[in-house]
């Protein structure tokens, strides 16, 4: 009778272990090592020097890492291409990269979050007295940075007439800038407040026109560490640190932030 | 299997290990004395050990049914009758707060006119009804959030926020009227006011109020998960408890039958059959109410959920309309965080509004055949689970490509430099068509509505009686379990 007590109960004990870990892969809310995915090349954001990362999206990061309860935090480069594939294969758990929330991204991956909301801003010469907002732009020249669509939202969705000049990058866009071959540069405020925060003869003229929300990239299904994130997010509006972070990334460039919690996606 | 016996050799040796006699080795201490009569220590005690062993099987048993039955009514009283109607209240925060700013917004746009749409007087009074209606969502948010710190500090800062959104609104109202101005834009300093006042609200308390309605998502997601995980686990004791019980009895009544030469004892096997009975009995409920529990959740609260969110959503779209034509400075944001909100609603692909109509008409065109198109209509639409739910969606789409169609002929008008038919059509022929889009959708969101009561009723419906048939049923096992076993053991008195 012992002997069947015994298998009653070690029954009992095995089907309710069952019922509890029913095979879910594990969630970021309860994991002790994070592998988190950055930028490398974005100043202000995400930008590697050496071993490290730097940038508001790692401090962000951190922060919410922080929140989780995570001990290890590993930074590791998300270029744009690979992110939906990374979080997919779990070579990353979590994406900080200036990543929009967009329909087509939500199909692959989640997003906790948006930590924050950038706009789509413009930056001009500081002696420049003749553009005010994006309509302005009309007849100047552009600087066209191949592969990024910024351009196309001034030239296609919003119809202004601009002159496109090719640049490489940004960074030779804002030397193009500088040298007056080109007469504005617009893509997200919070990438343009990266440069222009280095230089006073350049300025952003605070006329946003759209709404780019940076998410947080969470493997698809992990409801429970999206929530988690979510709440982190909340805590740090809540507790001062994301004004502190702006104000420490984009307080010197002269760029409006918006210091209250943005509009969350939802999760799963 | 033949096994060496130790004393008399029973028949058969299964099914039950403790058919296979032998020393006694599992008896109830007692003085090991009287070595005349071990025989007639030896039945009676074991008779005795093994009713214990069915008793306490019984209330295992019993133990496990009711266990998980709390397990249910814990489940069916957070999401059915606590956070889960709370959490469709906080939708409505978002929905009154949105509809204040919408309406500040047409006060000023109409200005001293009075034969555009239904007029000033109507707007201001829709602003104070959803303004008593905020305050009372606000208050059932507050209520919702207790016991969490961070949601508690969301809804006082939301509250804080609507005392000065108010005084902003009030400000830009008075400074409005002050002007008198005709149909169109105000002058430059009340759209100062209610630039301050609109990004309060836009940036500010509205995502708070969607924030706090996916909080409190959250509580519900977590109690269903954890109870329905709890249910399911339930029904797996109630069965091995249940079974194990059966067990015990059977070899109760092959252990008499052997020892007393008496082929069935009834009360036993009426013990047997109940046992069995309740098991089953058991069994059914918690499967019933586990699947009550997801019907509830799944067909029911989250297709509400989704769809309070889309409704919120189309109400800021609406403003935005709005907002469009009051501040021409912004124009250009206003017309882009409209196409955002609107690819959030129904996502086709297209970057600027004249692809997306397109895409709008296309897509509700092949609706119900195809639907390959995402966001909050997206997913109800591949999500057909209720009868007469697929006509409630086309009709839902087909007001929204109305409401788009409209929207595109106010823009064309603004465009063209009519500003004032460009006013009269988003005070008429839009608004009328948003109100129609904002009905059906109001209609499908009441059917998962009922889905959701009806999933609850049931629930609770089934598991009225149990608080009776429970004890009562485990009551009559343990008695007729003794009635069966007494007699035997009174022969050897």
């Amino acid at each position: 009778m012992r002997v069947r007590l015994a298998a009653i109960s070690a029954l009992v004990l095995v089907s309710a272990g069952c019922g509890l870990s029913s095979g879910q892969p594990e969630s970021v809310a309860d994991k002790e090592t994070l592998v988190i995915g950055v930028k490398q090349d974005q100043p202000g954001l995400g930008l590697r020097k050496g071993s490290k990362y730097e940038g508001f999206d790692v401090d962000v990061a951190a922060y919410v890492a922080g929140k989780l309860g995570v001990q290890n935090v590993r930074y590791v480069t998300a270029p744009s291409a690979k992110r939906e594939s990374m979080l997919q294969a779990g070579t990353v758990d979590l994406i900080f990269a200036s990543y929009s929330v967009t329909p087509e991204r939500k199909t692959k991956v989640d997003f906790a979050g948006p930590y924050y909301v950038a706009h789509q801003d413009t930056l001009i010469r500081s002696s420049d007295t003749t553009i005010h907002n994006v309509r302005d732009l009309r007849g100047k020249k552009l600087c066209e940075v191949a592969g990024s669509n910024s351009w196309r939202r001034v030239k296609e969705e919003r119809k202004v007439a601009v002159n496109l000049v090719a640049g490489a990058s940004y960074s030779d866009c804002i030397d193009q800038l500088r040298e007056k071959t080109v007469d504005a540069v617009s893509t997200d405020d919070l990438i343009l407040a990266g440069f222009a925060g280095q230089d006073d003869s350049i300025k952003i003229i605070n006329a946003p026109f759209t709404d780019e929300r940076y998410g947080v990239g969470v493997k698809k299904g992990d409801v429970a560490g999206c929530e988690a994130v979510n709440k982190a997010i909340t805590e740090m509006y809540q507790d001062g640190t994301a004004e502190k972070l702006l104000k420490k990334w984009f307080g010197p460039t002269g760029l409006k932030v918006t210091l209250s919690v943005p509009q969350f996606e939802g999760c799963g | 299997m033949t096994v060496a016996p130790v004393s008399p050799a029973p028949q058969n040796a299964a099914p039950a290990t403790m058919a296979a006699t032998g020393p006694p080795l599992t008896l109830p201490p007692g003085p090991p004395s009287d070595e005349r009569t071990p025989r007639r220590r030896t039945v009676p005690g074991r008779v005795r050990t093994l009713t214990g062993v069915a008793v306490v099987a019984v209330a295992l048993l019993f133990g496990a049914t009711a266990l998980a039955i709390g397990n249910v009514r814990d489940g069916l009283q957070v999401i059915g009758h606590d956070a889960g109607p709370q959490v469709v209240a906080t939708a409505d925060l978002y929905f009154a707060l949105s509809d204040m700013d919408a309406q500040i917004a047409n006060v000023l746009l109409i200005g001293r006119e009075t034969s555009l749409g239904k007029g000033r007087q109507q707007a201001l009074t829709r602003y104070d009804q959803r303004r008593a209606e905020a305050s009372r969502a606000v208050l059932q948010a507050a209520e919702l959030t207790i016991g969490d710190p961070t949601e508690q500090r969301t809804v006082r800062s939301v509250l804080d926020g609507l005392g000065r959104y108010e005084r902003l609104a009030s400000q830009a109202l008075l400074l409005d009227e002050q002007a008198r101005h005709p149909a169109g834009p105000p002058p430059q300093r009340v759209i100062d006011i209610y630039r301050q006042a609109t990004d309060l609200m836009r940036l500010d308390l509205l995502p708070k109020a969607y924030n706090l309605t996916l909080d409190s998502g959250t509580i519900v997601r977590e109690t269903y998960e954890e109870e329905r995980a709890a249910v399911l686990t339930g029904r797996i004791l109630v069965a091995v408890a249940g079974l194990g019980t059966l067990a015990v009895l059977i070899a109760l009544q092959i252990f008499l039958a052997r020892r007393f030469r008496r082929v069935t004892n009834p009360a036993l096997l009426l013990a047997t059959l109940a046992t069995a009975g309740l098991t089953l009995a058991g069994w059914l409920l918690l499967s019933q109410e586990a699947d009550d529990l997801r019907m509830a959740k799944e067909n029911g609260f989250n297709s509400v959920l989704s769809l309070s969110r889309a409704r919120a959503i189309g109400n800021t779209m609406h403003g935005d309309q709005s907002r469009y034509l009051l501040d021409p400075g912004r124009a250009d944001t206003y017309e882009q965080v409209y196409l955002d909100k609107s690819q959030s609603v129904l996502y086709t692909p297209g970057g600027n509004l004249d692809k997306y109509y397109v895409g709008v008409d296309n897509a509700v065109s092949a609706f119900p055949d195809k639907s390959d198109f995402l966001g909050f209509h997206g997913i109800e639409a591949n999500n057909i689970t209720l009868p007469a739910q697929s006509e409630a969606v086309a009709d839902v789409l087909k007001g929204y490509q109305r409401f788009q169609q409209d929207d595109r002929r106010m823009r064309q008008l603004a465009l063209a430099g009519q500003s004032r038919q460009a006013i009269a059509h988003r005070m008429g022929p839009l608004s009328d068509s948003f109100e129609s889009y904002d009905k059906s959708l109001v209609g499908l969101t009441g059917l998962h509505g009922q889905a959701f009561d009806r999933a609850i009723e049931n629930g609770d419906g089934s598991l009225g009686g149990w608080n009776l048939i429970l004890p009562g049923a485990s009551l009559l096992i343990a008695l007729l379990i003794a009635a069966g076993v007494w007699p035997r053991l009174s022969e050897y008195r």
